[in-house]
């Protein structure tokens, strides 16, 4: 009898604590839930407010993450309106219009006509504090890594920035296994993360987009060019299974607006000129 | 499929059997030496010293690697002074060991506390009357007698720094043939679509339980027979 009256009281405690966390009462307003890619956690949450703040009747969840986990997300049924994501080739996994040879899993998740490129970015190089290595250039930066002198951190392949870097070393020549076997690469689940780990220096240097470089204080060495790794551009779109698809085409192009494009400037994104 | 096999790299194998084994023994003596001591201070102390030797038990592990970073980061101190040494905890191998020695060292500490507790003091204390030293006490008297405690204890440390993801990935990331574990190759291996890579490692896992937990059985069935004899 002793031992069990503070064991009831733990379990009583313990049933106590998952009671608080039964939700409220449903909101009445109308819920957006937006996926969008980690390089764009500051500018979007800093538009959160203004947005919200004109339309009260809407309240938007953002959920950041790198553009593949989204993806695969979205794919295994997660609740969604809007998903912006740093790589056509992820809304292309999701589009039905898309060629059959990128969504290989023909799935038909977009919502036709409401997909635009949103915004434009640079892929950068950067590095911590001090530049310990006293990297110069992409250039300096592909030798280096030939000679395994130097320690990056990148985006793994499932990553757009990740899937950019990777075609930056293919542009120089050299070998990803390679350097992965030789030690010189570690990856990042995302971008945020391949910033994180520049900004503390447990990495030489890292490859990000120049946004990232520009909110986590980074100095940019160099930035890659269309020829190294593409154009990089952020596609936007509705989900078919959206509950408020108008709701998510009225944010989509406020987006584009001016005040929109204004925050996203001043942290580097090109906004695309929209027809 | 075979042909896939024989270009996995194994490095994950051996740097996560080698991490867990090297903090099994690490928290093996850490553990038992704590448990010892601790029990023998005042009872304000050691209640105090007993919550912040468990604490990393109860945090969640991203927590304790957040912890870690703040301590032995490359901007750090204390990061700073040991790399004077050549000692960099953070993107290293042996940074895995200690993020998992501090995540298994709790599960050491309490189950050897408890093993301790319930042991008979008056056979220390015949011990003692006949003039034994008190380290002949510990290790021939006491550990033999909680055994069973010591060994489930090992046991489970091994267990936890075996499969330790959390602090791990926060403190040593993934570099493939430094860095890489099990748990962290495995969810690599999960987020670049790799299914088969994947699931490769996680059988590799469950061979290398399954056999842990074999072995664990049969000492213990061992000493069972040996008693009863």
């Amino acid at each position: 009898m002793n031992t069990i009256k503070p064991i009831a009281l733990l379990i009583a405690l313990m049933m106590a604590l998952t009671a608080l966390c039964v939700p409220a009462a449903a909101e009445s307003s109308t819920e957006l839930i937006v996926f969008a890619a980690a390089s764009m956690t500051e500018t979007l949450t800093e538009l959160k407010t203004a947005y919200e703040a004109a339309n009260p009747g809407v309240s938007l969840i953002l959920s950041f993450e790198s553009s593949g986990t989204l993806k695969t997300q979205i794919q295994e049924g997660a609740e969604c309106d809007l998903f912006i994501s740093a790589g056509q080739k992820q809304m292309n996994q999701l589009d039905i219009s898309a060629d059959a040879s990128v969504n290989t899993e023909g799935l038909d998740m977009v919502l036709q006509g409401s997909r635009i490129n949103l915004l434009e970015n640079k892929v950068a190089l950067v590095v911590p504090e001090g530049n310990p290595k006293g990297i110069e250039s992409f250039d300096d930066l592909a030798e280096k890594l030939g000679a395994g002198t130097v320690f990056m951190a990148m985006g793994n392949s499932d990553v757009p920035v990740g899937q950019y870097t990777q075609k930056i070393l293919a542009f120089y020549g050299l070998d990803e296994a390679a350097l992965a076997n030789a030690g010189t690469l570690t990856y990042g689940t995302n971008v945020k993360e391949v910033t994180t780990q520049v900004k503390a220096a447990s990495v030489d240097c890292g490859v990000v987009y120049g946004t990232d470089a520009f909110s986590a204080g980074l100095e940019i060495i160099d930035t890659a060019t269309a020829e190294m790794c593409g154009q990089v551009i952020y596609p936007a779109a509705v989900m078919k299974a959206s509950r408020h698809p108008e709701a998510a085409q009225a944010f989509l192009t406020w987006l584009t607006g001016e005040e929109a494009s204004a925050v996203f400037s001043s942290v580097g994104f090109t906004p695309v000129p929209q027809e | 499929m075979f042909a896939y096999l024989s270009t996995i790299s194994l490095y994950p194998l051996w740097n996560s059997l080698r991490i867990a084994a090297i903090t099994g023994v690490l928290v093996f003596f850490a553990g038992i030496l704590c448990a010892y001591y601790v029990a023998r201070l005042p009872r304000v102390i050691k209640g105090i010293l007993d919550v912040i030797l468990t604490l990393p038990m109860v945090l969640p592990p991203t927590v304790c690697g957040y912890f870690l970073l703040l301590v032995f980061g490359a901007k750090r101190p204390l990061g700073i002074f040991l790399q004077q040494f050549g000692i960099r905890f953070v993107m290293t191998w042996y940074g895995g060991v200690l993020s998992a020695f501090v995540v298994a060292f709790p599960l050491m500490y309490r189950t050897a506390r408890g093993a301790f507790e319930s042991f008979d003091e008056n056979l220390a204390y015949s011990g003692q009357t006949l003039g034994l030293s008190n380290t002949y006490i510990f290790w021939r008297i006491r550990m033999p007698a909680c055994r069973q405690g010591i060994l489930a204890g090992v046991v489970l440390a091994f267990a936890r720094a075996l499969g330790e993801y959390g602090a791990t990935s926060m403190l040593i990331g993934y570099t493939p043939g430094r860095t890489a574990t099990i748990s962290t190759t495995v969810y690599q291996l999960w987020r670049t679509n790799d299914e088969m890579g994947a699931f490769f490692w996680v059988a590799v896992n469950l061979v290398i339980s399954a056999v842990v937990l074999l072995a664990v059985n049969l000492l213990e069935r061992r000493q069972k027979k040996a008693v009863k004899a």
